[in-house]
């Protein structure tokens, strides 16, 4: 069940043993095959390339399908008449079967209007949340006939799952063939909660989709981490890793551990320090240029107070601090601007400030 | 003609489909704001307040309870969940631990317990937990706020509470090198405990 990727893994099955089967019967074929799957193992691709039975369905469709939705299909359903002579045997019964219930779901789709079907209630999938695409349920090797009632069935469901998977970029064809566990719950008519793309050669239950949804997630999440956390790139395995981030993570700690002593070892000084530099810069700052500087600090500041204070009256413990930085608003522009100079750029005005500090122990 | 509930489940693959992509842009920009410049002077004025509150609530009760760098951290820690807006757990964790503890003096010791009993359990069954979710679980204790937390989650609150912690130190740097009126001689020690802290890994 940990699946590689869930898309359509038989189809893809299917396109290399019907690839196999177009050498063997002439050149004509081969060159309508390839153009399928040069678009991308996309269903249409893996249509073109179906066993007869595939096409004596196909056919049926063809002159009701429309040239709108799969433009693979159109060319699939053209490619498919100077096959149905020559394709007589099916190497791989079941999965062609199953390409073939594939097919006919597609094509009759094309034919089909863009609506969705009611009927797509009617198909009894599972709870499954992930969307399958719609030949990922090939699972079941059921022969063609009943399989046209199905279409009908699942048709515009599948359809608009189709056109979103040609939306979605396809990953290329992968080596696993795989002859799905027999999970036809994907039925894959019943749109679900979040669009994974199954890709070829892995498993299209529906556990194995919800799972490759989740892992994708972690992936994703793990990735952003690696990002931040230096010397985590050339790492790889989740376990290690997590074991960077972990070390990372403390490290980080431990420093505002450090630096918070340090600070309280100079927290004896603040008022004295605040009070002063209040009191001198007051007189030298404010009088200079520096006018400007100081309203941007406060303005952000300013802002961002009230809206704490709007979301978190209820925190009793800050109440008192908000208030006091209230009181001390006007106290803490000159800080402000101290501190803007400090972070832009070590210029004279800090080393103002410093001589200012100095002075006053 | 179209059937309400499967154009209400299209509308809601196409906002799941959203939704994951917009995830990571969303964690993206959370990140590049705990990088900004007025985002940590925001932090800095914050916290400077904040620690003159502190030196003000300090003188009378509470300097021999407890030790002056316990309540700067807090104190710190407070200012940093605040700046993140409440938006993350572990922000909101770390106000309203604030508030528990102050209340209720009791529940730490009850916590404390708890963790060593799950420490134990650990080491008898070591098949039972695997590596990896021991880790997990490790850093679900580091981060406040995310020990029962899934683990995609937890990675986002980690992610977000890394970035936090990056501007906190060198707010708190900055901080300190303006108070104590040293430039570079508070820089390197700090550096260096950086280095040591990493280099073991």
């Amino acid at each position: 069940m940990e699946g590689t990727v869930i898309r359509s893994g038989s189809a893809g099955s299917e396109e290399d043993g019907t690839e196999v089967e177009s050498f063997q019967f002439g050149e004509e074929i081969q060159g309508l095959m390839s153009v399928p799957p040069e678009s991308g193992s996309s269903f249409t691709a893996l249509l073109g390339l179906p066993a007869t039975q595939a096409m004596e369905l196909l056919h049926s469709p063809e002159s009701d399908e429309a040239p709108a939705t799969l433009s693979g299909e159109a060319r699939v359903d053209q490619c498919q008449k100077p096959y149905l002579p020559s394709f007589n045997c099916s190497p791989s019964f079941p999965s062609n079967a199953a390409l073939v219930e594939r097919a006919a779901r597609f094509s009759i789709f094309a034919g089909g209007s863009g609506e969705d079907s009611p009927d797509t209630n009617s198909m009894p999938s599972n709870s499954s949340r992930v969307k399958n695409e719609p030949m990922d349920t090939d699972s079941n090797p059921t022969t063609p006939p009943p399989l046209i009632s199905d279409p009908t069935v699942g048709n515009r469901n599948l359809k608009s799952a189709k056109r979103k998977e040609r939306e979605k970029k396809v990953k290329g064809p992968s080596k696993k063939n795989k002859n799905v566990a027999s999970e036809s719950s994907e039925d894959a008519e019943k749109l679900p909660y979040v669009h994974v793309r199954a890709r070829r050669g892995q498993a299209t239950d529906s556990h194995s989709l919800a799972e490759r949804a989740r892992r994708e997630k972690i992936n994703a999440r793990m990735k952003l981490l690696q990002e931040l956390v230096p010397g985590c790139n050339r790492i790889s395995g989740t376990a290690l890793v997590l074991d960077e981030i972990i070390n990372h993570v403390q490290s980080l700690q431990r420093q505002v551990e450090f630096l918070s002593m340090r600070l309280a070892a100079v927290n004896p000084r603040i008022d004295f320090n605040l009070d002063s530099l209040l009191a001198a810069e007051s007189g030298s700052l404010m009088d200079s240029s520096m006018f400007t500087p100081l309203v941007w600090p406060e303005v952000q500041v300013n802002g961002n107070r009230q809206q704490y204070q709007q979301q978190w009256q209820y925190d009793a413990y800050n109440q008192p601090v908000w208030g006091r930085e209230e009181d001390n608003h006007n106290f803490i522009t000159p800080e402000n601007s101290l501190l803007s100079y400090d972070s832009s750029a070590n210029s004279g005005t800090s080393s103002l400030r410093v001589n200012l500090l100095k002075m006053e122990l | 003609m179209e059937n309400p509930e499967s154009v209400s489940r299209e509308s809601k693959t196409k906002k799941r489909r959203k939704t994951l992509n917009d995830d990571q842009t969303q964690s993206i920009s959370n990140n590049m704001k705990w990088r900004t410049e007025a985002e940590q002077q925001i932090y800095s004025s914050k916290l400077f307040e904040a620690l003159r509150q502190v030196r003000r609530n300090n003188s009378p009760a509470e300097a021999n309870h407890r030790p002056r760098g316990r309540v700067v951290r807090e104190a710190a820690d407070r200012v940093l969940a605040v700046a993140a807006k409440g938006r993350t757990r572990w922000s909101r964790a770390i106000l309203t631990s604030r508030l528990r503890l102050r209340f209720k003096k009791v529940r730490k010791q009850k916590v404390t317990g708890g963790g060593r009993l799950r420490k134990v359990e650990v080491r008898k069954e070591n098949k039972g937990i695997t590596v990896l979710q021991r880790k997990v679980r490790v850093l679900g204790r580091l981060v406040p706020g995310c020990r029962k937390l899934s683990f995609p989650n937890l990675l986002e609150e980690t992610t977000d509470y890394i970035a936090a912690l990056e501007m906190q130190v060198r707010a708190m740097t900055a901080l300190t090198q303006l108070l104590t009126g040293g430039a570079g001689g508070l820089a390197a020690p700090v550096d260096q405990l950086q280095s040591n802290l990493t280099s073991p890994t």
